[in-house]
Formats: structure tokens, sequence, C-alpha cells
């Protein structure tokens, strides 16, 4: 209920203020979302496992947003920017499904 | 059941050598399950951590949601931008074509003026007026009657892939600039007077070329179906069907799927060209500004 919360007011947050994206970070944006969403899942996942560690989430939510920053940055730099954002979204897209079916098997047994 | 086993193995966070097959079987973060058993040996941590814990935790969450709505408006206002770019630039092509179909209205109106003025004015000399424009409608300056051929191109449809549904690329029916080309100048051999091509009259410097994938006709860009009149002798669309020209074009509506048909019409009345504005060229000043010896070859209409 809190961590509900908590995204409700960061929507909020997000909707009231309506900051603009320097150009320079648009490309960041897709893949930190993703990042973020596959922390999220592994998160609520652990907390239905009765495993959820605060300190596990917000590390990994940090280390992953910075992380696929860092590749993308790496990709543009190298001119593999596309393949790289890829590469990432399809690792973190496996992840994030894979965390979503352990959630399900928990809300549903199935 | 089988997952727990599998958790509690992973607690001694084992580097697995097959990254992939480790994270389809177990896509949660070994972290987790490993601070759950230090804190089953250690206790839970003192309330002062675990307050900290919960804020960083909501801190997370705020900045997650924060993204999200970020995101979500960015890929919203992304949109419109280039939709309303494209509704204007298409909104100041519509004006434009409206503004110069007024202007060529407009010349068309003061060209007739002038043709009456002249007239009139040459009347009064006593000079040939019938002359004048006779070479007018020989060099496509003035609207013209007469009977003639419809040579109409269609461009074959689209090829269709037919697993996806979608168009493929390549499509040998379509016509080309090279064909407008070939038939006016099949027409032209013909004995054609006067010829158009979707109401564009061609004159001795009309070009016919591709910009793009569009045909541009003396710079004005045209679209299939391509119509091309022409008034010439009455055999006129007999003859260019005998010709190698009308036989390949034929080939090309059974081969290719391009629509070619050419029909006897009659009463047809082809536009004027716009005037050519020379700006390089300038006339000869001959000294006896009489009757050139073209009159001869003119004369015989």
């Amino acid at each position: 209920m809190f961590a509900v919360l908590a995204l409700l007011v960061g929507v909020a947050l997000g909707v009231v203020f309506e900051p603009s994206v320097p150009l320079a970070l648009q490309p960041y944006l897709p893949i930190a979302v993703v990042a973020a969403l596959d922390a999220v899942f592994g998160g609520i996942r652990a907390k239905l496992d009765r495993i959820f560690d605060d300190k596990q989430f917000v590390v990994s939510f940090v280390s992953n947003v910075l992380v696929a920053a860092l590749i993308v940055y790496l990709g543009d730099q190298l001119g593999v920017g596309t393949q790289l954002s890829t590469g990432v979204v399809v690792v973190l897209g496996v992840r994030i499904f894979g965390n979503v079916a352990g959630i399900r098997r928990h809300l549903f047994r199935a | 059941m089988t997952e727990d086993t599998e958790r509690s193995e992973g607690t001694e966070r084992r580097f697995a050598p097959d990254f992939l097959t480790e994270m389809f079987r177990n896509p949660l973060d070994a972290g987790y399950a490993e601070a759950a058993s230090r804190r089953a040996r250690q206790g839970p941590g003192s309330p002062r951590r675990r307050g900290a814990g919960r804020a960083a935790r909501a801190a997370v969450l705020v900045a997650t949601g924060f993204l999200l709505a970020v995101a979500y408006q960015q890929t919203v206002a992304a949109q419109p931008e280039s939709a309303r770019a494209r509704d204007g630039l298409v909104a100041d092509l519509k004006n434009r074509q409206a503004e110069a179909d007024q202007l060529q209205q407009q010349a068309n109106t003061l060209r007739d003026q002038v043709n009456r003025e002249r007239e009139t004015a040459l009347a009064d000399t006593g000079a040939d007026t019938r002359r004048i424009r006779e070479l007018e409608v020989r060099a496509g300056l003035d609207k013209v009657r007469g009977d003639g051929v419809l040579v109409q191109l269609t461009d074959a449809p689209q090829p269709v892939d037919p697993v996806t549904g979608q168009a493929t690329g390549k499509n040998d029916g379509q016509v080309l600039d090279r064909d407008l080309q070939d038939v006016s100048n099949e027409l032209w051999r013909e004995g054609a007077e006067a010829v158009a091509i979707n109401g564009e009259r061609l004159t001795s410097t009309t070009t016919i070329r591709t910009a793009g994938s569009t045909i541009l006709v003396d710079f004005k860009p045209i679209v299939s179906p391509y119509q091309i009149l022409a008034i010439g002798p009455d055999d006129l669309d007999k003859r260019f069907n005998a010709s190698d020209t009308g036989a390949r074009f034929r080939r090309y509506g059974t081969d290719f799927g391009m629509g070619v048909s050419v029909r006897k019409r009659s009463g047809l009345t082809l536009p004027a060209a716009p005037d050519p504005q020379l700006r390089f060229a300038r006339p000869v000043q001959s000294a006896s500004p009489g009757p050139s010896p073209t009159r001869s070859a003119l004369g015989g209409h």
C-alpha cells in the first residue's frame, strides 16, 4: 500500500511539474524506464516471496538505471547505440517476464 | 517447491557460467535471497536502519513514478509535434497551390487581353495577324482546338507480398518519365501538332523528368493516370498503334500490368503553355523583318 502510494506520488509529481527533458538525456529515458521497471518487478516478486530487502531494492534500482544509461552512452559513442539499446531491452525484458511469471504464480497459483 | 530449493542453493552466490540460462531460470536478483538468509541468521536490523531503508525505498518508488510520468509525457509530446509540423507543411502547400492556380488564371486572362489588344493594333497597321496566331499555336503559346487522340497510361497496381500483405518495393508496371517522353515523341513523329500531358502543354522547352517518385512536366508534378492528349491527323490513333512504340506499350500492358489505352477523341481543346521567360537568349535583329523562310513550311497547313 505504502509502495503504491509512493509510486502515485511520483507520477503526480511528474504530471504536476511537467519537466522538459534535455535533448542530450532523451535517448536514455526509455532505457531508464525499462531498467526501473525491472527493479520494481524484482522488488514485488521478492516481496511476495517474503524475502524483500530495502537495501537490495534501492541498490538494484540505482545500478540498473546507471548501467543501462552507461551502456546506451557507450553504444552511442561507438556508433552501435541502437543495437546495444536493443540488447539492454531484451535482457531486462526477459527478467521482467520471469519476475512477472513468479508474481503470477503467487497471485493466481498458475 | 522446486523454486525454493533452487534459491537456497543460489544463496552462496555462485556465478553461473551460462548467464543466459541462469537468467531465464531464475530472473530474481540473488541479492534478495542472500539478504533474507542474512536476516534469518542475524535477526532484523535496528529500527533506525529499517526506517532509513523504508525512506530509501519510498524515494526509489517516487523516482520510478516520476520517470514513468515524464517518459509518458515525452512520448505524447513528441507525437503531435511531428504531426503538427506535417499539417503545417500540408496547409502551406495547399495555400501555395491555390495561389499558383490563381496566378495562372490571371496570366491566362491577361494573355487573352494582350492577344486582343495586339490584334486590333496590328489590324490597324495591316500586319499578318493570322500568321502570328499560327506561330503561337505552333509554339504552344495559345489554346488550340481540334480532333486527335487520348493516350492514357496508368501505373500498374503495386505488387503485394502474399505473406505480409504489404506492398513490395519494385513495380515494373509503373509509368516512368521515359515512357511519357517516348509516347509524346511518337505522337510528334506521327504528325501531332499539339500535345499536352495532364493539362500541361508541351513546347520546345518543356521538360519531362522524375524528381523522387513524381513525374514533373514543365516543373509541375503530375500523377497517374497520365493523359496524353494530342491533336493531329485523323488516323493518329491507328498510326500510333501501328508504331513500334505503340506495340511496346501494349506489351507493357500485358507483361507488367500497366494500363495503356489509345482512343480517338474529337473536339479536343489543349491549353496554352506558360510564356517562356527568355533571360539569356536575345532575338537576332534582322535588317528586313519580312517573311522568314519558314513561312513556306507553315503555309502548307
